[in-house]
């Protein structure tokens, strides 16, 4: 048990302290390793990365085991390691878990603020505004491209390590699959951190998350099947973040290509950002 | 520590400004800023924080202009207690102060460390690592309060830092209000509508109503100039005509027995005498009566109003 002088020690020095902006986003982050939900998305990513390199080490087995290669020539028409599937590294299911993951994390991270009226307080610190959504807008695209990271790179590290540029995965996968995770965390973080910024308790946030990725996803099908034309697609943010690898991999296929996907992205993080920015403005205040 | 000169302060789309033209300068010490609900209180603490930009006149705090960018870097030298709670509800004590404390510029490890002490100072060192959701109405003003304290600001703003606590809680929270100023030399404004506390600490007192300032110097001083009532004692009891002329002293409240209580139209005792000896009244006893804090601020206030009041 430490023991403390009965009175306050000198004035520290208020000019070591990290930017505002970090200082928040360490916060939140230590916050949400907190919560029991990153267990179970440990658990499913962790599988889901397994399965993957897995895949990568069978590959390299077949050119080793005369039985496993003729196993792996049989099944090559359904285990394609062309574009698509390259592509797929930072799509399926993996997309879908990450929106859900988003949608938990950064669904509360503005809201909770406003339910605990935190915020004027803040900015009654040597805070800016710009501090703060900046914070909030990087810790909700930190977390989905960490993962992201992980699926685009273990893979391709563990097929060069084993049978150098020309194994399963090509030499330039980290060149297209990097820059895929980094704009999908940015469109997923500015969605996330806007809606939240839209309700005014956690469990309204997570919804508003849920129900903007949903619902945009149901009205572009809906325009597609009415209007004939994929672009539509577009207006989703899960249709967008899907698109990115593909296009990226140069895979066929696909409802929309690069235009709808520029464009859709674009708007979607410009659009949150403001959102975002102008919600979490000090009210009255002009700093 | 805080001057300002004319100072106007509108809110965007408002009709009239919430302060109207405020003049004031104010030394280090335990201020009082007393006024009822929407006197101007919380707005004035904003603009002194810097939060809200002045829309005519200017001042300064801590020697920084107001209105001024460097405002933004003021805040790091300033404490705010605000008056809502604004406590994040499922971080310990100790958690939130360490977080408030690198928000104003200290590094992590600093931060922690005095964290730690404030939270001993305040008194909840043993409860510093508990959720503060659990935490009772006095242990969150506490918590409120080392969070403003934890970076040794020179000055600190307590907006209502009483609101909600009962009188043993009141008595600690004041008694730690007026320990932040002896031990830590921290000047402090402390906003309240309630008198007592008010009474309690503050050394200098500014009342607010309206968005203007109806009074404002040190307690004593204050209780001085706005308390014009006195008893006068003469040697003899007046004579009709000489009670007659008596409102051209004051307005009386009572007499009885050679002894006079009246409210006096000018401060100065020696009126009294001046009056006394050109109507040939003999006056042996000028004792003025300290008002209560609560006639004073009504006086600031109402003045056309507080004398009705006391008669009726």
């Amino acid at each position: 048990m430490p023991i403390y002088a009965p009175s306050l020690p000198p004035k520290p020095d208020l000019s070591l302290g990290q930017p505002p902006a970090l200082v928040l986003a360490r916060f939140d982050l230590k916050r949400i390793l907190r919560q029991k939900m990153g267990r179970f998305f440990g658990f499913i990513f962790t599988f889901m990365l397994i399965w993957r390199l897995g895949y990568v080490y069978l590959y390299y087995l077949k050119d080793q085991n005369a039985v496993i290669g003729k196993m792996m020539d049989a099944a090559a028409p359904v285990l394609a390691q062309g574009a698509a599937w390259h592509a797929d590294m930072l799509g399926g299911w993996l997309t879908y878990l990450l929106w859900f993951l988003v949608a938990l994390i950064g669904g509360g991270l503005v809201a909770r603020d406003t339910l605990y009226r935190v915020r004027p307080l803040m900015y009654a610190h040597p805070v800016k505004p710009s501090d703060y959504w900046i914070a909030k807008l990087g810790l909700s695209a930190l977390v989905p491209f960490a993962v992201l990271l992980l699926f685009a790179l273990l893979p391709w590290f563990l097929s060069v390590g084993l049978t150098g540029l020309h194994g399963v995965m090509w030499a330039s996968t980290p060149l297209r699959l990097v820059p895929a995770a980094l704009i999908i965390a940015l469109l997923m973080g500015s969605v996330a951190s806007g809606a939240s910024s839209l309700a005014s308790t956690p469990r309204a946030g997570i919804a508003w998350v849920i129900g903007v990725a949903l619902g945009l996803e149901a009205l572009g099908g809906m325009l597609f099947g009415i209007l004939g034309s994929g672009a539509w697609m577009a207006i989703s943010p899960m249709s967008l973040s899907a698109a990115w690898p593909r296009l990226l991999c140069g895979a066929p296929g696909g409802f929309f290509g690069w235009g709808p996907t520029l464009v859709g992205t674009a708007a979607h993080f410009v659009l949150w950002t403001l959102l975002l920015k102008n919600r979490t403005q000090p009210s009255e205040a002009v700093l | 520590m805080i001057a300002f000169e004319s100072l106007e302060v509108r809110y965007p789309g408002a009709k009239e400004p919430a302060l109207k033209g405020m003049s004031l300068s104010l030394e280090d010490g335990i201020v009082g800023l007393l006024g009822p609900n929407g006197a101007g209180k919380s707005t004035l603490l904003k603009t002194l924080l810097g939060l809200l930009e002045p829309s005519a006149g200017g001042g300064q705090v801590l020697g920084v202009g107001l209105g001024t960018p460097a405002a933004a870097k003021l805040r790091g030298r300033i404490g705010y207690m605000p008056e809502y709670d604004a406590l994040i509800e499922d971080a310990t004590a100790y958690e939130q102060v360490a977080f408030w404390g690198e928000l104003s510029g200290l590094e992590p490890e600093a931060a922690r460390d005095r964290a730690h002490e404030v939270l001993y100072f305040v008194g909840l060192d043993e409860a510093r690592y508990r959720a503060v959701s659990g935490y009772s109405t006095g242990m969150r003003q506490r918590v409120k309060l080392a969070q403003a304290l934890v970076h040794s600001p020179e000055l600190v703003f307590l907006d209502e830092p009483t609101n909600g606590l009962d009188p043993e809680g009141r008595r600690r929270m004041l008694d730690l209000v007026m320990k932040v100023h002896a031990e830590l030399g921290t000047g402090v404004i402390l906003a309240s509508h309630l008198l007592g506390d008010v009474e309690r600490v503050a050394d200098q007192l500014v009342i607010l109503d309206k968005g203007r300032i109806s009074a404002s110097g040190s307690m004593s001083g204050l209780r001085k100039a706005l308390s014009k009532r006195v008893e006068l004692r003469f040697l003899d009891p007046l004579n009709a005509s000489q009670e007659e002329s008596l409102p051209e002293l004051g307005a009386l409240h009572e007499a009885r027995n050679g002894y006079y209580d009246l409210e006096m139209k000018d401060a100065d005792p020696l009126s009294a005498f001046r009056w006394a000896e050109s109507h040939g009244a003999v006056l042996v006893q000028v004792t003025p009566r300290h008002d209560r804090l609560d006639e004073v601020l009504l006086r600031a206030l109402h003045p056309e109003r507080s004398l009705e009041s006391e008669k009726a």
